[in-house]
Formats: C-alpha cells, sequence, structure tokens
C-alpha cells in the first residue's frame, strides 16, 4: 500500500482551536511519518475592504498590517517549537491575502493530500457560514480535510508522542 | 473568530440614551464595564477618542463604529448600541448616526479585531438588516438579528 498520507498542510490563525489542529497535524505527522506544513496568512484583503468601506483609515491600515506580520511571526515561532518538541520539522509557510486563496494555492503548489482546519464555533450565524474562509477553503481545496476536534483529548495524543 | 461569538445581550444597549458623540462613546464603554469586559474605563474612552482624532468613524447609513487598540482589555471586546432618534457623530454623509458598533482590542490581537470589524462591515451594507436594528426593541432582538443576518 502507498503511503496513505504524504504531506500535511494545517492552517493557523492564532486561535486555540487552529492550534490545537497544529497539534493533532504533528501528531499525524508522527504517525504517518509525513512532511508537515503550517501556513499562516497575514489577512491584507480583510484590511482593504476596511479601507473601502471607510471604517479604516489608509494610516491604520498600515498599522494594523504591520501587527499582523507580527502576529504571524510569533504563530510561526511557536509552531516550529511545536514540532521540534516531538521530533517533527514543521515547515511554517507565511503569506498575505485572502485567506481561502492562499489555502487553496499552497495545497496545489505543495501536493498536500490532508488539510487540517481548526474546530469552528458551535453557534454559527448563516452569514459566518457563507463567509466564513476557512469553510471556503474547505470546499474548495482538492484534498481531504480534517477538522481537529475535542482539544483535551488532541492534548493528550500530543502529550503522548 | 465569528461575531456571533462575542455578541451576548449584556453588551447590547437599546435604546442608547445619550445625545452627544462624546457621550455615546461612553454609554457604551459603560456596557462594556458593567458586562465586566473592561476594568478601565477611562484607558478605553482615551483609546477611542485618539483613533477619533484622526477622522470620525462616522460611516453612512446611520453606522458609526467607533474602535481602538489598547492594553486595557486583554480579549476583543464589542459593544453594540441603538439610538433610534440617532446623534451626530460627525458622520461621513452627514446624516445622525443611530446603530454603534464599539470595538476595543488588545495591540496583540489584531486579527480577532479586523475580523469583527470586516464581519460588521459586511453586515452593515443590507438595507434590511439596518432597518432591523433601528426596530429592535431590546437586545435579545438585536442578538437575535446578529445571529440570524
Amino acid at each position: 500500500m502507498t503511503q496513505p498520507i504524504r504531506a500535511i498542510l494545517v492552517y493557523v490563525d492564532g486561535s486555540a482551536q487552529s492550534f490545537a489542529a497544529a497539534r493533532l497535524a504533528v501528531v499525524l505527522a508522527h504517525s504517518f511519518g509525513a512532511e508537515l506544513h503550517s501556513l499562516s496568512v497575514v489577512n491584507t484583503r480583510a484590511l482593504s475592504d476596511l479601507v473601502q468601506a471607510h471604517i479604516f483609515l489608509e494610516s491604520e491600515r498600515e498599522e494594523y498590517r504591520r501587527d499582523l506580520e507580527g502576529d504571524v511571526e510569533r504563530y510561526m515561532a511557536k509552531l516550529q517549537e511545536m514540532g521540534r518538541r516531538k521530533g517533527i520539522i514543521m515547515q511554517v509557510h507565511k503569506a498575505a491575502g485572502t485567506v481561502s486563496m492562499e489555502i487553496e494555492s499552497l495545497v496545489k503548489r505543495l501536493g498536500i493530500d490532508l488539510l487540517i482546519l481548526g474546530e469552528v464555533a458551535e453557534i454559527r450565524s448563516r452569514r459566518a457560514e457563507l463567509f466564513g474562509e476557512t469553510e471556503r477553503a474547505a470546499r474548495n481545496v482538492p484534498c481531504s480535510v480534517l477538522v481537529a476536534k475535542d482539544e483535551d483529548r488532541i492534548g493528550d495524543l500530543y502529550d503522548s508522542i | 473568530m465569528a461575531l456571533i461569538e462575542l455578541i451576548q445581550e449584556s453588551l447590547v444597549k437599546v435604546p442608547l440614551t445619550a445625545a452627544h458623540k462624546d457621550d455615546i462613546i461612553r454609554e457604551l464603554i459603560e456596557v462594556l464595564a458593567s458586562a465586566g469586559r473592561i476594568t478601565d474605563s477611562v484607558a478605553v474612552y482615551k483609546a477611542v477618542l485618539a483613533r477619533e482624532s484622526l477622522g470620525s468613524t462616522g460611516l453612512t447609513d446611520g453606522i458609526a463604529i467607533p474602535h481602538g487598540k489598547t492594553t486595557a482589555v486583554a480579549d476583543l471586546a464589542i459593544a453594540v448600541g441603538v439610538a433610534p432618534a440617532g446623534i451626530d457623530f460627525d458622520s461621513m454623509d452627514g446624516q445622525p448616526s443611530r446603530i454603534f458598533f464599539l470595538i476595543i482590542a488588545p495591540p496583540d490581537k489584531s486579527g480577532p479585531h479586523i475580523e469583527a470589524l470586516a464581519e460588521i462591515a459586511h453586515m452593515v451594507q443590507s438595507a434590511s438588516f439596518r432597518r432591523a436594528m433601528l426596530g429592535s426593541r431590546n437586545a435579545a432582538e438585536v442578538v437575535e438579528l446578529i445571529r440570524g443576518d
């Protein structure tokens, strides 16, 4: 049998749920002997939308962009450490743009065969269902998608390897 | 983080009673304080005023989204208010503002701050949503509207 999962991508937006997804990704990469990648996105699309809607001033766009860049750098360092602690090399990727499009693009470019996403909130509005970027990515990527749930169990799995 | 995860009835005030821009901001900050979302109302007020000094957050169609960043909050905090009579908020179209979203974020959590703003920006584009908000009689109806939009 060929290796079922060769390359895993986890999307991390800084939420607790996305870091749980990253821990599960480390566990699965360890189990399958798969390559492991993470992606964090500076959501410049949202910034542009806010300027267009006159909610942000141009000066705010730049200020928030710098903040977001800093956030992503912190996530990447944390993710690398998360992998390193378990002897797994996590290749961290950073992009800027629209979240769903950047996820889809990286999945295709790296030949990812499993995308892992953090759990979405239980209570959602119809709007969130329609416009959620990770939900859109899940619909559009050509690979299988796994939604990580049960942070406690994932934590135990991560600790056990 | 979806906006609906942040909005609860305790964070909504209908109707707002203040009649002036600064007082509306204070009233919304008081909503956050009463709900236990902030501990330093003065620092939050200063952060909002600092942003307002760069340009009013009163938009068009009766919407205002005052916002600011401060270390006085640990997590993103949002208060919603409706002032059916409208108040002068130095809005872009010169019309009174009636629907208010106050958003306060810590400096190290810009991602959720931007997501919340983007979600509100999308929501308030809808004329029917704005009409329904103005027709809301209480906080529960506002929460239901945001949840069901």
